[in-house]
Parts: structure tokens; sequence; C-alpha cells
């Protein structure tokens, strides 16, 4: 394992591989040129589409070449995660309360520093006074007669405030801080859930791909591409299977559309090579078809575009 | 059909590949008569089961080079070895032409290039 602790550690779930730690992405795409694809979004912004973040999605062709190049390792994620003992967890609770504590703390200075220099006195009376008002109101919650019809209650939880010892009442708020990552805790340990070849991960069912031709022959053209120096990058919004770009994706336009084309015998139609050579020629990219051949195992490219005449 | 100018020179083929007589004597007419290809000849293509053409363009800049078609019926369908084997059969050239025909008459042709070609800018 001491050398696997030096490949990437892609984290599998439910058959997907994440990575999580933005150096590791930094590197995947300056050193190995592989991009993957930002996921991650803000929990209240769940809709946001354009500014992605952590985790990185990787293509599984992404994975198998990262792997079979010894660049990283799969990491079964739910596994990693051990039940921890209670002194673990007392630990991580003493260390959160101690953070929530910090924050109210630093909070609470700040603003009487601010309130002593700003505020005359007239507003802090005001201000004294619009508490109170609220404090009294709180302890007589219902009951009165009021203009406002009060809506019908279920008997409520007791009152958190009350209820809840352990989490420090204030009225400044905090932040509950979830590290992204879970390589910080304790009763994390991936020692026995990291498989440094594709093999050993399908053997423990954690990963399956590639488990056919076709997928074989998509991990071997993406092998063949990216030992070719490009990057690639998902190829559906022009209708085939990768993109391809001479550089970073960030700073180059794609010259090329591939399609992946499981063996030398599979069906090709006309109508394909009109279809993707015309979308080519209009998207001024030239469309390739990437055959594979499983049995000498090797990859040959044709490039279509329009002839410009007829 | 037997009338036609061009029937003399495709015949034998005609009779040897039935199966692609109408997209090889549309092809060669177009080639021939809109297109105006220059030195068209016609070539046996044994593995593609039919024949293709060799020729130059009209007056155009590249009008020396040498090209190579292969034609083929929209309603047809190859496969990759088929095209490996048209670049076989034409003696290994960099690009192969395709002549995509359809029972209307109309006609397309796409260049298909071994290897990675970037397109023109």
């Amino acid at each position: 394992m001491t050398e696997s602790n030096e490949r990437i550690q892609l984290r599998i779930s439910n058959k997907k591989a994440y990575v999580w730690d933005v150096d590791d992405i930094a590197t995947l795409r300056s050193k190995h040129h592989i991009c993957g694809v930002l996921t991650g979004t803000l929990p209240h912004l769940s809709q946001q589409n354009v500014f992605l973040g952590v985790p990185l999605l990787l293509l599984p062709e992404e994975v198998v070449l990262l792997v079979e190049k010894e660049l990283a390792v799969l990491v079964d994620d739910p596994s990693a995660h051990h039940t921890p003992d209670p002194l673990a967890l007392e630990k991580w609770n003493d260390e959160r309360k101690r953070t929530v504590q910090e924050q109210i703390a630093v909070a609470g200075a700040k603003e009487s520093k601010e309130a002593g220099r700003s505020m005359t006195e007239a507003a802090i009376r005001k201000r004294r006074e619009r508490e109170e008002k609220r404090a009294k109101r709180k302890a007589q919650p219902q009951g009165e007669e009021d203009l406002i019809p009060q809506e019908p209650q279920a008997p409520l939880p007791p009152h958190p405030q009350s209820d809840r010892p352990s989490t420090p009442s204030s009225s400044y708020t905090y932040a509950l801080l979830i590290s992204s990552s879970s390589s910080s805790y304790s009763w994390y340990d991936a020692s026995q859930s990291t498989y440094a070849t594709i093999f050993s991960a399908q053997r423990a069912g954690v990963w399956i791909y590639p488990s056919t031709l076709y997928e074989r022959a998509r991990c071997a053209v993406f092998r063949d591409l990216w030992e070719k120096g490009y990057f690639m990058g998902v190829g559906i919004k022009f209708g085939g299977d990768f993109l391809i770009y001479p550089g970073d994706p960030l700073r180059y336009h794609s010259h090329f559309v591939a399609t992946v084309i499981e063996s030398p015998v599979s069906t090709l139609r006309p109508m394909e090579i009109v279809a993707h050579g015309r979308l080519g020629t209009a998207t001024k990219k030239a469309h390739l078809l990437c055959g594979w051949d499983d049995e000498k195992k090797e990859v040959s490219h044709l490039s279509i575009e329009w002839a410009g005449f007829g | 059909m037997d009338q036609h100018p061009s029937h003399a020179v495709l015949s034998p083929f005609v009779s040897k590949y039935p199966r692609a007589a109408s997209g090889v004597f549309q092809a060669y007419n177009d080639l021939l008569y809109a297109q105006q290809w220059k030195d068209l000849e016609v070539v046996d293509l044994p593995k593609c089961s039919r024949c293709g053409f060799r020729g130059r363009k009209a007056e155009t800049a590249s009008h020396d080079a040498v090209l190579s078609v292969v034609p083929c019926s929209l309603s047809e369908s190859f496969s990759l070895s088929w095209i490996h084997s048209a670049f076989e059969e034409f003696g290994g050239p960099q690009e192969v032409y395709i002549a995509i025909t359809a029972e209307d008459s109309s006609i397309v042709y796409y260049k298909i290039s071994q290897g990675i070609v970037k397109p023109p800018l």
C-alpha cells in the first residue's frame, strides 16, 4: 500500500468515481490531462449549473486509464467509513462544539465593538425595548385573543432551546462546517478498501466498467487518443462519443468529434457518414471513426469531412 | 441503358457487380458530366464488390491531384473493414472519396482520410 499512497485516490460510490481533493483535481488536469466534470452544487442552490465545484466526476474511460497507468487507485468509499468508537465520537463532538463557541465569541466581540462605535444612545434604547417586547411575546406564546386569527396548531414539541443543552444557545448565527472529504475523520480508513487494479476492483464488486466489447473499445480508443496527447471530453453535444481537444479545453476548441466503433465488421450506414460529416464540417470539426480490433488489440482512425463538391 | 454513352465503359462492371450497378452508373455520370472531372478512369475494386473511379477535378487550384472515389448506395450498409479495403484497392492513398447515392438521383461526396486529419481552417 505504500506505493498506492502516492497515487491519486478515486473514491467510488455507486460505481461512479469521484475526486474530492482540489489538489488532486489540479494534478489530474495539468499533469495527466484528465478533466472529468465538476458536479458539486451548493445545497441551497441545487439548480446551479454554470459554476460547479467538487466533487469531480470522472468518465469511466478516464478511471480505467488512470488505474491502468498506475496513476490512481480506486477506493470503495462507503466501506472505508468504519463505525467510530465512543471516544472518537466524543472527540469529534467536542471539536465541533469548540468551533461553534469560537465563532460565537468572534461574532460577539465584533458586534459589541461595532455597536459601541456606531450606535447612538437612542438607537441602543430602542433596540433594548424591541428585544424586551419580543421576549414578553415569547413568554406568553398562545391563548391571547388576537386580531390575527391563530392557525390551529398541533401540540408543539418541547421548545428546542430548553431541550437541547448540547447546542450552545445564542442569538448569533454560526456555521456548522461539514468537510467535503472524509479523510480527516479518525474512523476513515481506506487501507482495506483500496484497489490498485481494475480487475481486483471488479472482483470485489466495487467497479464494473468495462464489461462489454463496446466498453472495452471505448476504453481502448480513449487510451489511444490520450497517449497521442489529446484531451477528451464528453461528445454528446456534437453527436459523438468523445470530443477531442488539442490542449486544455479551457484554452482550445475541439478539433474532432469521435465515434467509437467496436469492431471492424460492425455495421455502418452511409447516413451516419453524411450526418457526422456534415455536422462536423458545419462546426469546423472533423468527425473521427475510431475503430477497435479486439483480436489485434489495435485502434485505427478515419477522418470524415464533406468533400466540398456534389 | 445500353444506348447511354457511359454504358460501354461501365458494362463489364455492371454485369460483374449487378447489385452496385445503379450507384456506379450514377456516380460515374455525375463525376464526368456534372463535376466535369478529367481523365476519369474506372478501377475494379473486387474486395468492395464494385468498381470505383480515379480522376482529377475540373479547373481548380488542386486539379493536379488524382482523387479516388468509391460509390455506395444510401440503402447499403458497410463496415470499417470495407472502407479499409477500399483504401487498399486504390493502392493506399491518403484519402478516398465516398459517393453516396440515393434513388432520387441525388448524390453527395464525403472525404475519408486515414488517421487523424485536422479539418481545414
